[in-house]
């Protein structure tokens, strides 16, 4: 019941947003938005480099974040004896999950664009994202991988399974659920970030597609920043149709989420 | 006697002054006690008295849970279970375990029989496998038709018998079973009791129980376990009908529930 109210109340609020950037998004909405790339002239502005950018940007953070995050969060629970190094790396990922996205940014300036060299890149930006979306991704699939009843376990060492079986065989997939919604939680909030980007050195024009994740850093959140500064009047309208854009690309990752998460408790049930 | 011991001599179990502690509080307190080879044996006592505990030092369990101390020596056919080359694993393939509520994997039927296999790398036809373990449980006739099942539809009854199948899928040599009919209604019961009595031609059995009726009728020897101590051990018939310790009396009387 209260889930209920709650989600009405999410759902309403989503669709006021909604409709007030779909509004205001009107007068610059044509196919061609769709696809143009950025210009200096708002009736010329398109949001295709930028929309491409966020895609490129989700598919880094998602394919680095995901497996090293519930890596580590299997080793902590299941392998790492409880005490010492145990408390300590806990408490360092969770003060870790706490830490504002700019200072992210500032983190992956030095260390992605300048220390390694990337310069301000998308594969940059997927890594600095990654970093971001990577604490919560550890503490939100340590509490799913926790929460598999200890019998499940004892009953897989009883039958003679190695430690990896029961884990890879029983742990995960009874985990699998909670550790997708909980990573696709962080994930969208990250690919929602312009904050760490901007630091980066995001581009904000842009004329052609990004084809691949060496191409300069350009995303949506970072577009709406930037043509929302501008002083012309027009701008705002583009920015809010590259708003619009961005919930639709967060919307369509929850999809995702929720499909793959239908998919794997009808696996397990 | 320096007559080499035959291999039916040793006892397949034998705990030597074992004392299984969880943190501050003593589970087991040094007992010593030996399971003879295809024998059935009883644990009973009151609740908390430490027939779990017993049962899972055998398979080497209660090392999972954190924050236990064991000490003394726990030995399967002579062989010292915490010595160095020995490997957990490899211990609980030998010496399988049903545990007190049954634990089914949220798989189908199949499924459950044969993790335990493929874990230990089986290479045999694991549906054949599977027909001839669901026979020996007398399931097969239940479940032929869909063993895609999802498992937690079953019948409580038939999820203990699943769990005695799983088991009997890793061929051990000993069975384990922690009460294996206390969740279970009278009819039930009858049917687990009468697999249990035809596994005792192939297996070594320690079946923890706190049916009194249950021990004397299915077990050989029986201990009688209160407090995490042995309080007394020996032929079922014995220790029913003319029981050493006052204690033992008293339990099997119903003065301690
Ligand atoms: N995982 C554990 N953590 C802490 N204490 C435990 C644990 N398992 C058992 N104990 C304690 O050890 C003692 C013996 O428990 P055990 O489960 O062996 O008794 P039992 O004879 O099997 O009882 P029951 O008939 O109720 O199953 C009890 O005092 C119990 O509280
Ligand atoms: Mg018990």
């Amino acid at each position: 019941m209260a889930c209920g109210v709650a989600a009405a109340m999410v759902a309403a609020a989503f669709l006021t947003m909604a409709v007030v950037l779909v509004a205001k998004a009107w007068s610059a909405a044509d196919l061609g938005f769709l696809f143009d790339p950025s210009s200096r002239v708002a009736d010329r502005a398109g949001i295709g480099p930028a929309l491409a950018g966020t895609l490129w940007l989700a598919a880094l953070t998602v394919a680095f974040a995901f497996p090293v995050g519930v890596g580590t969060a299997v080793y902590l629970e299941e392998y790492l004896p409880p005490g010492g190094v145990a408390v300590v790396v806990s408490g360092a990922v969770a003060n870790l999950a706490g830490v504002p996205s700019v200072v992210y940014g500032v983190a992956g300036l030095a260390l992605f664009v300048r220390g390694m060299g990337m310069g301000p890149t998308l594969l940059a930006g997927g890594c600095t994202l990654a970093a971001l979306a990577l604490p919560t991704v550890i503490v939100t699939s340590r509490a799913a991988i926790r929460a598999v009843p200890r019998g499940l376990r004892e009953a897989a060492y009883s039958l003679g399974a190695t430690r990896w079986q029961v884990v890879r065989g029983q742990v995960l997939p009874a985990a699998a659920p909670g550790i997708v919604t909980g990573s696709c939680a962080a994930f969208i909030r990250t690919v929602g970030e312009a904050a760490p980007l901007l630091v980066l050195g995001a581009v904000s024009v842009m004329t052609f597609a990004p084809r691949s994740p060496a191409d300069p850093l350009t995303s949506l959140p970072t577009q709406v920043f930037a043509w929302s500064t501008r002083s012309q009047q027009d701008f705002a309208a583009v920015a809010a149709g590259a708003g619009v854009a961005l919930l639709l690309v967060l919307l369509v990752m929850n999809l995702v989420a929720r499909v793959v998460r239908r998919r794997l408790q009808g696996v397990s049930a | 006697m320096s007559v080499p011991t035959t291999r039916a001599a040793v006892p397949v179990l034998a705990a030597e002054d074992l004392t299984v502690r969880f943190g501050r509080r003593t589970a087991l307190a040094n007992v010593t006690l030996s399971v003879p080879r295809g024998r059935v044996v009883s644990l009973i006592g009151p609740s908390g008295g430490g027939k779990t505990t017993l049962l899972r030092a055998f398979n080497r369990m209660n090392e999972l849970v954190p924050g236990v101390a064991t000490t003394g020596t726990v030995r399967f056919d002579g062989v010292d279970l915490h010595g160095d080359e020995v490997d957990p694993v490899e211990v609980r393939r030998r010496i399988g375990m049903v545990f007190q509520q049954a634990t089914l994997f949220p798989r189908s039927i199949f499924e459950n029989v044969a993790f335990g296999p493929r874990a230990s790398g089986y290479t045999g036809d694991l549906q054949e496998l599977a027909e001839e373990l669901l026979a020996a449980v007398g399931l097969w006739s239940e479940v032929a038709e869909d063993l895609d099942r999802p498992a937690m539809q079953l019948s409580a009854g038939q999820q203990q018998r699943l769990c005695i199948a799983r088991t009997l899928a890793l061929r051990p040599e000993v069975l384990l079973l922690d009460e294996p009919t206390s969740a279970l209604d009278p009819a039930a019961t009858a049917r687990i009791e009468s697999l249990i009595h035809s596994l005792r031609q192939d297996y070594t059995i320690v079946l923890a129980t706190h049916g009194r009726r249950q021990a004397a009728r299915l077990s050989d020897l029986t201990a009688y376990l209160a407090g995490g101590e042995l309080i007394e051990y020996g032929p079922t018939e014995t220790l029913f009908t003319t029981p050493r310790d006052r204690r033992t009396e008293s339990y099997l009387t119903g003065r301690i529930a």
